[in-house]
C-alpha cells in the first residue's frame, strides 16, 4: 500500500460528500421548480381542455404564469449545476495536489528531491491543519493555511460550519445545531445518529431548569414521540425530571441537570460531524505522528549517553510523547557513527577501542591527536597508542 | 500505484464534469428555447387582446395578426387570428388552442427531461465515491495500539513540537497563535521561541530563492565561501551561475551589467569550472533575442529555482550543523511511511488470524524503510537469533572481530569452546567483550 493510498481517504472523500449533498439539493430544487411549472402549465391545458373554448384573457395569464415559472427554473437550473461543477473542482485540485508526490519522470536528482521536499511540506501543513481544527484551534488554523496557502486543500469549510455551531453550543443554545440537524437529516439517519435527540432532550432539561414545566411538557409531546422507538427508556428518564425540583440531589437526575452536559454535547456533535464526512475519528497527524514516533524510537533515546541532538525522539517533548509507544522493529543491523553520523560499513569500517566502544575508521582519524593519544568521546577515557581491533558485522 | 489510484477516481470524475457541463449547457438552450417561445406566446396573446380593445373602441374589424410569426421558433407561424364579436369577451380560436397545447406539451417534455437527466446523474456521482473508498483507506487508527495522544499533557507537548516547527519556519504568528488559542504555559512557550533562531535566518534565505531572489543569499555564501569550499560544496558558484543567468535574461539592456559581474564574481570559480563559465559566456550570442528558445532555457525554468534553493539549504545546514528538517517534519515524514506499511502488514495478520502477536511485544511487528538520513542511532541486530539487541542481551566480540549477541554466543558455546559461526575459528567463549555502538 502506497503512501496516498492510505492516507488521503478523507482528503477525497470529504469533497466527494460535499459534491454528493450538492447534488441532492440540486436534483430538489430542479424537481420543485419543475413541479411549478407542470402546475401551472396543468392550469392551462385545464383551460383548453373546457367545454367551451376559453377566454383569451385568461389564457394569456395563464401563459404568463408559465414563461415566468420557465424563467425561475432556468435561472435555478443554472445556479444549481454552477455550485456543483465548482465543487468538482475542488475535488480536481485535490487530485492534482495528490498526483504531485510522483514529479514527472523527466526531471531527476536534486530537483525532483526538491520537489517531492516541498510536496512533503505542504501535506504536513495540510495534515497540521487538520489536527488543529480537530482540536478547535480555528484561528491558528485559519492562520496557518492563509500563510503557507494551502487553503484549497484543507477542509477548512466543513470545519467552519462546526466552528459556529460549536461555539453555539457553547453558549448554550441548541439553535444552530437543529439547523444544522435539519440541514443533514437524510445523511444523519442513515448513520443512526441520535444528536438530535441529545439536543431535543437538552432544549426540555433547559425548560426545567427555568421552571417552565408545563412549556416542557409541550415541548416533549412536540419531539420525544419520534424516538420512542429507540429511545424511550431515555425519554422515561427525562421526563422524571418534571417531578423534582431543579437542584434535586438524586444522582440519575443530576447527571442530566449539569451543565457539562453542553460540552459533551460539542464533543457528541463533533463526532458525530465526523462520521457525517466519514472522517475517523483520531486525525491522520495523530496517527502519522505516533507511526512515525514509534517507527524512529530505539532504546538509545532514552539512555543518557547515546542521544543524538538531530534524532527527534530524543528531544525532550517528543521523547516524553513517545514513551508508551512501540519501538521499532529491526532486523538487520544498521549501525551509525556517533562522532560523524555517518554510516559504518565497508568505506567507513567500524573499529573498537580498548573499552569496547566502537566508531567509524573516519572519526578515529578525527578523536587520534598526532601524538598517538586518543580519547573516546563518550567515556572521555584517555588511551595513549590504544590497540584498535577491527569488527565485523554481519 | 499511486497513480492509478488517482486516475481511477479522475476517470469517474470527469465523467461527472463532462455530463454536468452538457446538461448544463443543454438545459441552458433547451429551456431557454422554451422560455423564449412562451414569452413570445405571451406576447402575441397580449397583442392580440389589445387589438381587440381598439377594435371595440373603434367599432372597426380587424384581423390581428403576429408580425413576428416568421422567426418563431416553433417553426409554423402562430397565426392570431382573433375574430371579434363587439359584444362577447374574446374567446380563442381552435387554431391558437392548438399551437398552445402544443407549446404545453413541449414544454412539459423538456423541464421533465432536465428533471430526470440530472437525476440519471446520481450514478455517476456515487461512483466516485466508490472509487475513492476503493482505491483508499479509510481506516488507519487501527494501527495504534495506545493512543499516546489521548493525553492531555502529551497533546500540550505536541502543540509545542508544532509551535516550534512554524517558528522554525519564520511563521512566528502562527506560532503565537496556536500558544494563545492552546493557552500554553508561559515556559513551554519561551522555549519555542528560543529553540529555533539559528534555522530562521537560513530558511528566510530559503524563501527567497524560491521567489527568485538572490542578494541575501549571495551574500551568506560569500560569508561563508571558505567553509563551504572546504566541503566541496557547489552552491556559491551555483548561486553566481543563476545571478549571471538572471542579468542574461534581462536581454540587452543589462548586458554590460552581466559583463561586469562575470568579470567580478567568476574569477575565482575558474579553475573548477573553466568549462562551465565559458558555456555560460556563449548566451551572450542569444542576447537580443532572448533565451526562449535556447539551450539557455532551461535556468529560466521553475525546477531549476526549486533545485538552487533545495541545494542551498542542505549545504547551509550541513555547514551550520543543524537539521534541515524540524523534528516535526521527521516524525511526520517517517510516521507517513509507516503507516502504510502498519496497515498492511495488519491485513495479513488479521487474514491469517495471529492478531494476537500485534499486542505481544513493545516493537512494531515490522521493520520500517526509512531513508538513510531518518536513522539516527545504530542498531545491532544479532545475525543468528535476527533480534535486536538490548541491555540484558548486548552485543558481543568475538575474538576473530564477528560481532553476535550474547545469548546467541551462549546457545552456541559448547562449555567455553565456541566456533565461531562466520569463520574458522575456535575460542574461549569469556573472551569476548562486551560492545557499544
Amino acid at each position: 500500500m502506497s503512501e496516498i493510498k492510505a492516507l488521503e481517504h478523507a482528503t477525497l472523500k470529504v469533497p466527494y460528500e460535499i459534491l454528493n449533498k450538492r447534488f441532492r439539493s440540486a436534483q430538489k430544487i430542479i424537481d420543485r421548480e419543475v413541479d411549478q411549472v407542470t402546475n401551472v402549465s396543468r392550469q392551462v391545458e385545464k383551460a383548453l381542455d373546457d367545454d367551451q373554448p376559453p377566454m383569451l384573457s385568461d389564457v394569456s395569464k395563464l401563459m404568463g404564469n408559465v414563461a415566468q415559472k420557465l424563467q425561475v427554473l432556468k435561472r435555478k437550473a443554472d445556479e444549481s449545476i454552477t455550485d456543483e461543477l465548482s465543487v468538482t473542482q475542488i475535488c480536481k485540485r485535490k487530485l492534482e495536489h495528490l498526483k504531485g508526490i510522483m514529479p514527472q519522470s523527466r526531471s531527476s536528482g536534486e530537483v525532483c528531491q526538491g520537489s517531492v521536499d516541498q510536496w512533503k511540506r505542504i501535506r504536513l501543513d495540510r495534515l497540521v491543519i487538520e489536527h488543529l481544527l480537530r482540536m478547535g484551534y480555528y484561528e491558528t488554523a485559519e492562520e496557518l493555511a492563509s500563510r503557507s496557502d494551502v487553503r484549497h486543500l484543507t477542509n477548512l469549510d466543513i470545519f467552519q460550519t462546526s466552528r459556529e455551531v460549536e461555539d453555539d453550543l457553547a453558549n448554550h443554545s441548541t439553535t444552530k445545531c437543529v439547523l444544522w440537524c435539519i440541514d443533514n437529516k437524510s445523511k444523519l439517519r442513515k448513520i443512526n445518529s441520535t444528536i438530535e435527540f441529545s439536543l431535543r432532550v437538552q432544549e426540555f432539561i433547559e425548560l426545567v431548569r427555568q421552571n417552565q414545566r408545563y412549556e416542557a411538557v409541550k415541548h416533549s409531546r412536540r419531539y420525544f414521540p419520534a424516538y420512542e422507538k429507540t429511545q424511550l427508556d431515555e425519554i422515561c428518564h427525562v421526563m422524571a425530571l418534571l417531578a423534582y425540583p431543579a437542584d434535586t440531589q438524586l444522582e440519575h437526575c443530576k447527571k442530566y441537570m449539569d451543565p457539562k452536559r453542553w460540552e459533551q454535547l460539542v464533543l457528541d456533535f463533533r463526532h458525530e460531524n465526523y462520521r457525517l464526512f466519514q472522517l475517523s475519528s483520531t486525525s491522520v497527524f495523530s496517527a502519522a505522528v505516533q507511526a512515525g514516533l514509534s517507527a524512529l524510537k530505539t532504546p538509545q533515546c532514552y539512555s543518557q549517553t547515546c542521544r543524538n541532538l538531530n534524532c527527534p525522539v530524543c528531544q525532550e517533548d517528543l521523547n516524553r510523547i513517545a514513551l508508551k509507544l512501540p519501538y521499532s522493529h529491526c532486523v538487520q543491523s544498521r549501525l551509525i557513527c556517533r562522532v560523524t553520523g555517518l554510516p559504518l560499513n565497508e568505506h567507513n569500517q567500524p573499529m573498537m577501542l580498548p573499552n569496547g566502544q566502537i566508531y567509524g575508521q573516519q572519526a578515529l582519524r578525527k578523536i587520534t591527536k598526532e601524538d598517538g593519544t586518543t580519547t573516546c568521546p563518550v567515556t572521555n577515557v584517555k588511551f595513549t597508542k590504544p590497540k584498535i581491533e577491527k569488527v565485523f558485522i554481519m | 500505484m499511486d497513480n492509478e489510484a488517482c486516475a481511477s477516481v479522475e476517470k469517474e470524475l470527469d465523467r461527472v464534469v463532462t455530463k454536468l457541463e452538457q446538461l448544463h449547457e443543454n438545459s441552458a438552450a433547451e429551456i431557454g428555447d422554451i422560455a423564449s417561445l412562451m414569452s413570445e406566446l405571451v406576447n402575441v396573446l397580449g397583442n392580440a387582446e389589445q387589438m381587440v380593445v381598439t377594435t371595440l373602441n373603434t367599432g372597426t374589424q380587424i384581423n390581428a395578426t403576429n408580425t413576428s410569426s416568421t422567426d418563431d421558433p416553433m417553426g409554423d407561424g402562430i397565426n392570431m387570428q382573433v375574430e371579434t364579436e363587439p359584444s362577447a369577451p374574446q374567446r380563442l380560436t381552435d387554431r391558437q388552442m392548438e399551437i398552445i397545447r402544443e407549446a404545453i406539451s413541449k414544454c412539459n417534455e423538456r423541464v421533465q427531461k432536465l428533471s430526470t437527466e440530472h437525476r440519471e446523474l446520481h450514478g455517476s456521482v456515487s461512483k466516485i465515491g466508490k472509487a475513492i473508498d476503493r482505491n483508499y483507506s479509510s481506516d488507519f487508527s487501527s494501527t495504534m495500539r495506545v493512543d499516546a495522544l489521548q493525553d492531555e499533557d502529551n497533546l500540550m507537548l505536541l502543540n509545542k513540537a508544532i509551535a516550534k516547527h512554524y517558528c522554525r519556519q519564520g511563521m512566528d504568528e502562527v506560532a503565537r497563535t496556536l500558544i494563545k488559542e492552546c493557552k500554553m504555559s508561559d515556559d513551554h512557550a519561551q522555549d519555542v521561541f528560543d529553540s529555533e533562531r539559528e534555522f530562521a535566518e537560513i530558511y528566510s534565505i530559503w524563501n527567497q530563492i524560491q521567489k527568485r531572489e538572490l542578494g541575501d543569499a549571495l551574500d551568506w555564501a560569500v560569508r561563508h565561501s571558505s567553509q563551504l569550499l572546504e566541503r566541496h560544496s557547489l552552491i556559491e558558484f551555483r548561486l553566481h551561475r543563476m545571478r549571471f543567468m538572471q542579468l542574461v535574461s534581462y536581454g540587452l539592456k543589462s548586458q554590460n551589467e552581466a559583463i561586469l559581474y562575470a568579470r567580478t564574481n567568476f574569477q575565482k570559480f575558474a579553475v573548477r569550472y573553466e568549462h562551465e563559465i565559458a558555456n555560460l559566456m556563449a548566451s551572450f550570442i542569444y542576447l537580443p533575442g532572448g533565451l526562449e528558445n535556447t539551450p539557455y532555457k532551461i535556468f529560466l525554468s521553475q525546477d531549476m529555482w526549486t533545485e538552487l534553493s533545495f541545494t542551498f539549504l542542505k549545504d547551509a545546514c550541513q555547514l551550520l550543523g543543524i537539521s534541515k528538517n524540524s523534528a516535526l517534519s521527521v516524525v511526520v515524514n517517517a510516521g507517513c511511511t509507516a503507516l502504510p506499511a502498519l496497515l498492511n502488514i495488519k491485513q495479513v495478520m488479521q487474514s491469517r488470524q495471529v492478531l494476537g502477536m500485534w499486542n505481544g511485544c513493545d516493537e512494531l511487528p515490522i521493520e520500517i524503510d526509512l531513508q538513510p538520513e531518518f536513522r539516527f542511532h545504530s542498531i545491532f541486530a544479532c545475525p543468528i537469533l535476527r533480534q535486536q539487541t538490548t541491555e540484558d542481551n548486548p552485543p558481543k566480540k568475538l575474538t576473530c572481530g564477528h560481532v553476535i549477541s550474547n545469548d546467541a554466543l551462549h546457545k552456541l558455546s559448547n562449555g567455553h569452546i565456541l566456533k565461531c559461526p562466520y569463520c574458522p575459528v575456535e575460542q574461549n567463549a569469556e573472551e569476548a567483550v562486551r560492545i557499544y555502538f
